[in-house]
């Protein structure tokens, strides 16, 4: 009579596969969705920023240090430009020049991670070393460094921040290898005679590859944090009208008795868009989790 | 087919270097496989039974642990001495290993397609279709229901005993001629090991492969092996046909290892009897008999001098290596008589009872 309830279950759920499991932990998690809809809010500000900003935010639309109103939703910065503009194509900056760093410091880190961890011997304490030096600079330090060597602009920013964080993915992708170097189907690959780029790339890198997106995803939140500061620090994009958030700071930091208002829409946007990242970064790490599986 | 051994390791000595010093996991061990023979490796955790086969196929772990003598010939071909790039070639098409935990040896992020097809094509240069054909066939004939649709599920949608039977159809992929199973059962629930045992059974009869079948569950061993070589400190200290071995133990190593395992066909009420001890340090080499320090029967000699592995008679003639007549050796100065097996302690004996 039990004949029927035998049928193997798992045969009438489709596969649904890493990150169809992924996905479905994530909507699950609070926290986690917070922050997609503030980086959501955050992406289309900076993508629709030429269609929505209802000013150019390089020129005078009104009086100077204007009071938020229905026109100037953010109210006027010292020049009479729209606060609210400004903040937008601010959004673009932070975005591009913070996925760019991302990717970049990924792309080296990564390859880095993967020598060292997949080859070993030599090679790996050779570029471990090297990381070690990088490391012990603290990295705003470094980026400080690279900006005033190679010059003020959004690339050169893009690059000191990604130099500055390659060495953690270079570290985080090597550790995560070398503990799959004795994982069991590593070993069982090997004894097919599956060849070793085919089971560095094939079997070890996609296992390996959770940490680093997780990483990928926290250290977006402390890049946008980072390049506020260096602007902060007028280290930011060479034209100084540019409407980036830590260049913006900085001019508004020396009306905040008078007009606190722009520093708390500045500063609120830089917060959004950080902990944005920040709680998705949490949230995916939870929900790629293996270990937390079913 | 006596003539002509498929697997031939003689004199194996595998050495790790730690920083105590040398292990000496692996100290001379030799024995012969012949197509379609089913060898059983018995011994306790850390005799050296997994490190024997990690190197016949090479797969030491590197830089500790090395082949430091002896040799392995797969059909007269050296493999010690080869390659890496060559014995890449060897492993998989010739070799195959199954491994203990189904749970981690599959790759978790690779669909099972995937990795059937890729150990097809890591040795055949097949097409991808062609290959998934394979990959079909092989998960039906070890009994995986939905073969199609299965092929596209991920490693964590199956149970123990389907990863298991999984490892089977990707190791027998290439009809290897020598199939190493580590243990292959031991993770799996009693009913389960059954299951799988047979499967392996049936499927390495049909196709003529040798098995190295590694355990240390003498119960799975006499139902499957042919012969079996009893393992301890790295040595194999007696070797037999499997019923020769279970009517007629003869190490106190193997009475032992008999005593601790229940049998459906003993008296009932009869108490399991432990080896008391641990096996010894491999640290240190080895001086005399490995087993002297929880050994029953030992004599003054035992602690000096290592025994041979030797026919049990005493017969001169030329010891057989495998088949149906394979010599029951033993590695003892003093083995167990018959009458004592059943005691598990020695008897008073009249005369001089060493061989």
């Amino acid at each position: 009579m039990f004949r029927a309830a035998l049928v193997d279950p798992q045969i009438a759920r489709a596969s649904r596969g890493l990150w169809g499991d992924a996905a479905r932990r994530l909507r699950r998690n609070r926290p986690a969705l917070v922050g997609l809809v503030c980086i959501v809010l955050f992406a289309l500000a900076a993508i629709l920023a030429p269609f929505i900003s209802p000013f150019d935010p390089y020129a005078m639309n009104g009086s100077s240090l204007d009071a938020p109103s229905l026109t100037h939703l953010f109210g006027t910065d010292l020049l009479g430009r729209d606060i609210f503009s400004r903040v937008l194509y601010g959004a673009q900056i932070s975005l591009f020049v913070g996925v760019g760093a991302v990717v970049l410091a990924l792309v080296i880190g990564g390859v880095l991670g993967a020598i060292a961890g997949g080859f070993g011997g030599r090679i790996d304490g050779v570029i471990m070393r090297l990381t070690d030096v990088f490391l012990s600079i603290p990295s705003i330090l470094l980026a400080i460094g690279i900006v005033t060597a190679l010059g003020r602009g959004m690339v050169q920013l893009m690059f000191a921040i990604a130099v500055s964080y390659a060495p953690t993915f270079a570290r985080l992708l090597r550790g995560s290898l070398l503990a799959l170097r004795e994982a069991d189907y590593v070993v069982a690959a090997r004894t097919i005679g599956a060849s070793r780029m085919r089971i560095l790339v094939r079997h070890m890198l996609p296992n390996a590859l959770t940490p680093l997106i997780v990483q990928a995803t926290l250290v977006l939140a402390t890049a946008i944090i980072d390049i506020a500061g260096l602007g902060f620090l007028g280290l930011g994009p060479a034209d100084p009208r540019t409407p980036e958030w830590g260049t913006m700071l900085v001019d508004a930091r020396r009306f905040m008795q008078t007009a606190p208002h722009i520093v708390v829409f500045i500063g609120g946007a830089i917060v959004i868009s950080a902990i944005g990242f920040n709680l998705l970064g949490d949230g995916l790490r939870e929900s790629l989790d293996p270990k937390l599986k079913r | 087919m006596s003539d002509q051994h498929l697997l031939e390791v003689r004199d194996l000595v595998v050495r790790f270097r730690t920083h105590d010093g040398a292990v000496h996991a692996v100290n001379g061990v030799s024995f012969d496989l012949a197509a379609g023979e089913t060898l059983g490796v018995a011994g306790e955790s850390g005799c050296g039974k997994s490190v024997t086969n990690l190197a016949i196929v090479g797969l030491l772990p590197k830089p500790a642990g090395r082949v430091e003598g002896g040799s392995v010939k797969l059909d007269g071909r050296e493999l010690t001495t080869l390659k890496e790039e060559e014995l890449r070639q060897v492993r998989g098409s010739e070799i195959a290993m199954i491994f203990q935990d189904p749970m981690t040896s599959l790759n978790p992020v690779l669909r099972i397609e995937e990795q059937l097809i890729e150990t097809i094509q890591a040795h055949r240069e097949v097409a991808k279709e062609a290959a998934r054909t394979r990959a079909i066939e092989l998960l039906t004939a070890v009994g995986v229901a939905n073969p199609e649709s299965r092929l596209r599920s991920y490693p964590h949608e199956f149970s123990g005993g389907m990863r298991q039977r999984v490892m089977i159809a990707m190791a027998l992929a290439l009809e290897p001629r020598v199939l190493i199973a580590d243990e292959p059962t031991t993770a799996l629930d009693v009913t389960i090991q059954a299951q799988v045992l047979d499967l392996l059974r049936r499927l390495t009869e049909e196709r003529g492969t040798a098995t190295i079948l590694v355990t240390h569950d003498l119960g799975v061993l006499a139902g499957m092996a042919d012969r079996i070589n009893v393992m301890y400190a790295g040595a194999v200290i007696e070797s037999g046909t499997t019923d020769d071995l279970f009517a007629n133990p003869r190490h106190p190593y193997t009475v032992g290892l008999l005593r601790s395992i229940p049998r459906l066909d003993g008296e009932t009420g009869g108490k399991l009897v432990p080896i008391e001890g641990r096996p010894p340090d491999l640290i240190d080499a080895p001086v005399g008999c490995s087993f002297y320090a929880r050994c029953a029967w030992r004599t003054d000699r035992c602690a000096t001098e290592t025994p041979a592995l030797l026919p049990i008679d005493g017969g001169k003639g030329p010891i057989v290596t495998n088949g149906p007549t394979a010599t029951h050796v033993a590695a003892c100065f003093n083995p167990v008589a018959p009458a004592e097996v059943a005691e598990g302690r020695p008897l008073p004996r009249t005369g001089g009872a060493t061989r």
